[in-house]
């Protein structure tokens, strides 16, 4: 049995059409891993910069797994949310990262995208806003259908993860 | 006398894990006057110069002195020593306004009662003093950081020190916080005090000396601050000044006209803890630990997944991140991966994928589109000759553009050799495209899509067909275009792993005792040599039939039995 332990922040996102954003995320592991302490989802609060538009949540993520096995490694899936005036929401972005395997403090920029409708859809988004979500979240981290998917690229998250890890090198395991 | 003062008396932060109630300070003070001053000088001399030593020296010890003028006592954490003030203050019921001062008024009578306190000059105020509170002020004006006069203490100062350094006070640290409420909007002036300030709950504690003439005890003005002690819940004890520890006593100078000079000596005489107990302490530590390591392998479970002997396992968590630069937009990468000689992946892995279609944003001067397709990949390699230099699996990929009129096009082929060191690595892949020369193939291109596209893949490496000596692709035109970025996570796991950490391990541990650097070379050769034998001896003893290896341990047993 070896230890995972994955300690940082979502620091923020930027490059999206317009800043007040949230995200929600998750994080996804094989099954013969095992959450020993610590959130595994969750979700930010609506930060609207004042300058710039880089939106900063600092949003604490603090994990301890126990695992029997490689497979499965954790990773991170992240959607990222737009909040307006009126206080409804709109998907701007889905994204996805592994978790580095190897110790030591990463930082991650996590690219991002959303799913295109047709035209008509495209055109009813850019005067009412909404759009087309993903039915099952489940695709932002497998990637068996996704060429089925017409997207868009959005913005990038940024990622602080200091990652420790304990007996994988007992199990003759380099990273 | 002047060298022998410790004028060190900044404060000093000692951590333990033993509850504080058992801090014990021995306190010893003393006044400097000039026949002890000369007296100690003469004794020194004469200690030093024993064989003279005629000298009669009786007359001058400060035998005599002892009575008012030298004090010694034992301190215990917030242990509460009344002044001479505070004894004549609290006999007098009067004067009690709060339970604190009615509970000191019965101790104080149960003192006179008895017979008496046990100390004269060296008194405390504890934590729930009211002293404690006042003294942040006082410090606050008394001692300036800054040289200057005038300066006054700043808006933040006041408010730090009008701040009770008290753990009850201390709500802002419950994590009981209703969801619903995380914003106070409306706070109150006492949440304003405690949460605008830093508030690290100390619990205080100070020991104070009356320093007055003999005779003339109980005045205020002559109270002394000797000891401040400091601590907060978990462990950390701050003493101000710092304990002694066989160095010069600290000078103390009193106010006023006379400013006599009194040395004070700081001890730790907490008990220590006895051999036995610090044992069983140890041992019981150790027993958490082993519970600890049980629940957990009662969650997980022991084993771990290993490849088979003489196997690499080779893991990649990768993601194809961004296509950047190229010329049409919807753009979308189709890859494979290619597994040389001596690999193999399990039949369940797929060994191909295609990212969904993106249509691409301005990002300073080029086009982006962002896939984040993750992608994992597990091989296996085994070789069974040594001296053969591995060849890594290799992934091949191809970026196509879709437009509106659905024509398709080429953008670009390239190729992603995987890398051999484990660990993070992004890697961006330049591409190009095979062109046909001509402004007919241009403009085919342009009005119904379609643009050459190579047979077999694999020719943007080294073709797989390709026996020769000399890889030559003179006469085949290609255009450069975009770039794609790869981020891939490598792990390699191996059963020799295991033998090469710990060897380095051991090899660490001798190296220490060895101490010099001249042999270690010929020892590091010397050591791998071994392990190499050894490994040798295992691989044989495994590959030896099961009924032999059982009878020679049962053959041992009996003989080590």
């Amino acid at each position: 049995m070896a230890e995972l332990h994955i300690i940082g922040q979502i620091v923020g996102a930027s490059g999206f059409p317009q800043s007040s954003l949230f995200c929600k995320w998750g994080v996804h592991t094989g099954g013969a891993w095992r959450l020993l302490s610590g959130l595994k989802e969750g979700q930010t609060q609506v930060d609207i910069p004042q300058t710039g538009d880089m939106a900063f949540w600092s949003h604490p993520i603090d994990l301890h797994y126990a695992t029997k096995g490689l497979q499965g490694w954790p990773k991170f899936h992240l959607q990222v949310w737009h909040q307006d005036l009126f206080g409804r929401s709109q998907l701007y972005g889905y994204g996805h990262c592994h978790v580095p395997s190897s110790p030591g403090r990463h930082r991650i920029s996590c690219v991002t995208w959303r799913p295109l409708g047709s035209w008509q859809e495209q055109f009813t988004q850019m005067f009412v806003g909404g759009g087309l979500q993903l039915r099952n979240p489940d695709l932002i981290y497998s990637g068996a259908d996704r060429y089925r998917l017409r997207t868009e690229a959005m913005g990038t998250v940024e990622l602080e993860l200091g990652v420790i890890m304990r007996h994988f090198d007992k199990y003759g395991v380099e990273n | 006398m002047a060298d022998t003062w410790n004028t060190d008396t900044g404060e000093a932060v000692y951590r333990s894990r033993d509850a504080v109630k058992n801090l014990k300070v021995k306190v010893r003070i003393e006044k400097v006057t000039s026949t002890v001053a000369l007296s100690q000088h003469l004794q020194h001399e004469v200690l030093s110069q024993q064989n003279r030593g005629a000298i009669e020296l009786e007359t001058l010890t400060s035998q005599g002195q002892t009575g008012d003028n030298e004090e010694e006592l034992v301190v215990g954490w917030q242990e509460k020593l009344f002044s001479q003030y505070e004894m004549e203050l609290f006999q007098n019921e009067a004067a009690c306004q709060t339970p604190l001062d009615c509970q000191y008024h019965t101790e104080v009578n149960a003192l006179n009662k008895a017979k008496g306190r046990r100390n004269k000059r060296i008194f405390t105020y504890t934590d729930h003093d009211r002293y404690t509170q006042y003294l942040a002020f006082h410090q606050m004006y008394s001692n300036d950081i800054l040289t200057t006069t005038k300066s006054k203490p700043t808006f933040l100062a006041e408010r730090m020190a009008s701040l009770t350094h008290r753990r009850s006070d201390r709500r802002t640290v419950d994590c009981s916080i209703p969801k619903s409420k995380i914003i106070n909007w409306e706070p109150t002036e006492e949440f304003v005090k405690s949460s605008r300030v830093v508030n690290n709950a100390m619990q205080t504690m100070h020991i104070m000396g009356d320093l007055g003439p003999p005779g003339r005890l109980g005045v205020r003005e002559n109270e002394c601050l000797l000891i401040t002690i400091k601590t907060d819940g978990i462990g950390t004890i701050i003493v101000k000044p710092d304990f002694n520890k066989g160095k010069e006593p600290y000078r103390i100078v009193t106010e006023g006209e006379k400013r006599e000079v009194w040395c004070l000596t700081v001890e730790n005489v907490s008990t220590a803890l006895k051999a036995d107990e610090k044992h069983r302490e140890q041992m019981m530590y150790k027993d958490l630990y082993v519970r600890h390591k049980d629940y957990l392998n009662s969650l997980v479970g022991q084993d771990f997944e290993m490849p088979p002997v003489g196997v690499l396992r080779y893991m990649v968590n990768g993601e194809i991140v961004s296509a950047k630069g190229f010329e049409y937009d919807n753009l979308y990468i189709h890859f494979f991966m290619e597994l040389p000689n001596n690999w193999s992946s399990l039949s369940s892995q797929s060994l191909s994928g295609v990212t969904q279609i993106c249509q691409t944003k301005t990002l300073g001067k080029e086009n982006v589109a962002f896939f984040s397709y993750p992608f994992s990949f597990e091989a296996f390699y085994m070789c069974e000759k040594e001296s053969e230099v591995p060849q890594w699996p290799v992934l091949y990929f191809k970026v196509l553009s879709v437009d509106f009129w659905q024509r398709y096009r080429t953008e670009g082929y390239g190729y992603l050799l995987f890398p051999a060191i484990p660990g993070k690595h992004i890697v961006t892949c330049h591409t190009w495209r095979p062109l046909q020369t001509g402004t007919v193939s241009a403009l085919k291109r342009f009005f119904i899509g379609g643009s050459p596209e190579l047979e077999d893949q694999s020719y943007v490496r080294i073709p797989g067909t390709f026996k020769g000596e000399r890889l030559s692709r003179f006469g085949f035109h290609t255009e450069t275009t975009g770039s794609v970025t790869f981020n891939l996570h490598c792990i390699q796991q191996a059963r020799v792993f295991v033998d090469a950490t710990m060897l380095k391990k051991r090899r660490q541990k001798f190296f220490d005792q060895l101490g010099g650097f001249s042999q270690q070379g010929a020892v590091c050769t010397i050591l791998e040599a071994f392990q190499r034998a050894r490994r040798r001896m295992q691989e044989a003893r495994e590959s030896l039939p099961r009924d032999l290896i059982s009878a020679t341990s049962q053959l041992q047993n009996e003989s080590s039995a």
